[in-house]
């Protein structure tokens, strides 16, 4: 027992980043149906800025968050300015691009910061564990879980209760119509895939005192994330939310069933079924395109 | 045969002089240089195999590496298994390390060479036959045919380097024999070995290239400008998609064998990600609507990064990523489009245009 709820709180701090990490892609695909494989890029930079802040400054992550937001978000914007917003009418094509700028902004780390991999220390405010009855669990886990929870509900929140959010809402719907409103839909996709990638940058940087920080840390996250978005539903918040813990969790138990390559095997055959089954998601959001 | 149809019969017959006569007389006939190209039409075979099923049926394959990891597997086993005769129970190395104690069963067949080279091409149709008639039952298309096909990628190469024990892990299949035909021992340093996979590119080329004429092709054409529509009209989509992908998975699993005939082993990083999407990047810079032109994509991205890499070993991937950005933006049709752009200009008749997207699923 003691050990299921151990891997279940594991389960959780994987949701937790597949969560944050799936958000701004959510967001991105959601409303532009872009299919972002720098995004992985984005949390790799944004890692590297939390650890470039550290070790030139001696800032801790949490004081930097908001700086690596503005940072990746406005290397969004020049991302989405410069290719992506000609590629609005080939989605298909924005696969092939994004892939193309991953390659480019991994090679462009490597070359100035180096291929080795850096360590960023946890915040000295999150050290040590929180223990529940034989329940371990590392503060600074926690933290990101509850930071993901707040990222979700600040997203929801700039969605449904600002006049941003209710300009995006209706470029989804009908951007030709919206644009008659007055709506500069232009703008409002850099600025959603600005938000997006500075989400990615939050994750990279959230994500360095767990795993080690290397330029290619960002391929793996993004088919795993993308995968937790196809789940959730296009552009449906609380799918990828619920989504993010299913794969999470799925993927502990069945690591402590078999072991962890076979859990992420089984899991990755389950999302497999689930696609083919229900291609819009566990959350179907009805949009008029 | 209408005109491109015509440009295309000569391009083929122009791209098979070249491979066949112009490179070897332009690299010497040196064995090593020989050997090095031949990597890249192996490579070129698995670029025109996706061309099959992207640039014909707009499915993109994010997974064409699986089916090509497939058919170096089985290349590599026959092999290892004839290495590996004057070991214990003519067992190969590693399974001796991990405490296999007999020939699992599924590796006895491979000690036949007609039963691999069947199994190369028959294992990867199945595994895709499989797949696509999961996916396309199902009339999944698009965004979603993609990450299907990667996700089921991913999976296959963690089963690979998971079962340590049967397929060597991480270290794939190496310190393999050289492939014995009747009378013919294989020496991949050789102008006949360069042959050999020169004629398999050429062959397969032909094969696809009737098939995309073909009523098959047309209908297939069809599908990728609008699936609805064809079925309206009576057709079983699904088993036209379905065939496709079987062959393509079959080329591209004969590519696969070849591949591991040249760089003498096999390794799970044949079916990784980045593996697949260069395959996806060769396909998209040749031009996915004719699979001469993604052959074409895919040897000269490789010939470059033969070239390039040794002079900017750094930034060589950056160049890539870079040439690979530009080529989506302004020539969604790659080289091909360019190059119908060009004779229309000649000929002086309405232009073509080369950056004209294609339409896809």
């Amino acid at each position: 027992m003691d050990a299921l709820l151990n891997q279940a709180f594991a389960g959780l701090s994987m949701a937790s980043i597949l969560l944050i990490v799936g958000l701004g892609l959510a967001i991105i695909y959601g409303s532009m149906g872009v299919i972002n494989l720098a995004h992985g890029e984005f949390v790799m930079l944004g890692a590297y800025v939390a650890w470039a802040m550290q070790t030139f400054l001696g800032f801790s992550i949490l004081t930097s968050l908001p700086l690596i937001f503005v940072v990746i978000a406005f290397v969004g914007w020049l991302v989405e300015r410069g290719v992506v917003h000609r590629l609005y009418r080939r989605p298909l094509d924005t696969i092939l691009a994004t892939w193309g700028i991953g390659i480019v902004l991994q090679q462009l780390v490597r070359m100035f910061i180096g291929p080795e991999s850096r360590f960023v220390a946890t915040p000295s405010l999150l050290e040590g564990n929180t223990v529940i009855g034989a329940v371990v669990m590392s503060n600074y886990r926690l933290f990101v879980i509850v930071f993901a929870l707040a990222v979700l509900a600040a997203t929801w929140a700039l969605m449904t209760r600002t006049e941003f959010g209710t300009r995006l809402r209706a470029v989804i719907q009908n951007r030709e119509i919206s644009e008659c409103y007055g709506i500069r839909a232009e703008k409002v996709y850099a600025m959603t895939f600005a938000y997006g990638a500075g989400l990615a940058g939050v994750a990279g940087a959230l994500l360095t005192p767990l795993v080690s920080t290397t330029p290619s840390m960002g391929t793996y996250l993004v088919v795993d994330a993308f995968l937790v978005v196809i789940i959730g539903g296009v552009g449906s918040l609380i799918g990828t939310a619920v989504a993010a813990a299913a794969v999470g969790e799925a993927t502990a138990l069945f690591s402590m069933l078999m072991n962890d390559t076979l859990g992420r095997i089984a899991v990755l055959l389950a999302i497999i079924l689930l696609i083919r089954f229900r291609p819009n998601g566990l959350f179907p959001q009805t949009i008029r395109r | 045969m209408n005109r491109t149809n015509k440009y295309d019969f000569l391009g083929y017959i122009a791209f098979a002089v070249i491979i066949l006569l112009g490179v070897p007389f332009l690299l010497g006939f040196d064995g090593f240089e020989l050997n090095t190209f031949a990597r890249y039409l192996a490579l070129a075979m698995v670029a025109m195999a996706l061309a099959l099923s992207w640039g014909t049926a707009g499915l993109l394959n994010l997974g064409q590496a699986a089916t090509f990891g497939i058919g170096s597997y089985v290349m590599a086993m026959h092999l290892k298994l004839a290495a590996s005769t004057n070991n214990p129970g003519g067992m190969p190395d590693f399974m001796g390390w991990t405490n296999v104690e007999s020939l699992p069963w599924f590796w006895q067949p491979f000690h036949s060479l007609t039963v691999t080279l069947l199994a190369g091409l028959l294992l990867p149709a199945a595994v895709a036959g499989l797949m696509a008639a999961f996916m396309f039952r199902g009339r999944i298309t698009g965004v979603f045919v993609a990450i299907i096909t990667l996700a089921f990628m991913v999976a296959l190469q963690l089963v690979f380097i998971e079962e340590q024990r049967f397929t060597g892990g991480q270290n794939g299949l190496t310190g393999l024999a050289p492939l014995s035909l009747p009378g013919w021992t294989v020496d991949t340093y050789s102008l006949s070995f360069y042959y050999l996979v020169a004629g398999c590119l050429i062959v397969a080329l032909l094969l696809g290239m009737l098939v995309v004429r073909s009523k098959v092709g047309l209908v297939l054409r069809a599908i990728r400008e609008d699936a609805s529509r064809v079925r309206y009209f009576g057709y079983d989509v699904a088993s036209y998609e379905t065939f496709v992908f079987c062959l393509s998975a079959a080329i591209a699993g004969w590519a696969g064998m070849l591949y591991t005939l040249v760089l003498e082993f096999a390794s799970p990083t044949y079916m990784s990600v980045s593996f697949s999407l260069a395959i996806v990047i060769w396909c998209a810079v040749g031009g996915r609507e004719s699979l001469v032109w993604a052959a074409v994509g895919a040897i000269l991205v490789n010939l470059a990064e033969g070239r390039l890499s040794d002079v900017f070993v750094e930034g060589w991937l950056l160049i890539l990523g870079l040439v690979f950005i530009l080529f989506v933006i302004f020539l969604p049709r790659g080289l091909y489009g360019l190059a119908l752009a060009m004779v229309d200009r000649l000929r002086g008749a309405p232009r073509t245009d080369a950056t004209l997207p294609v339409k896809e699923g």
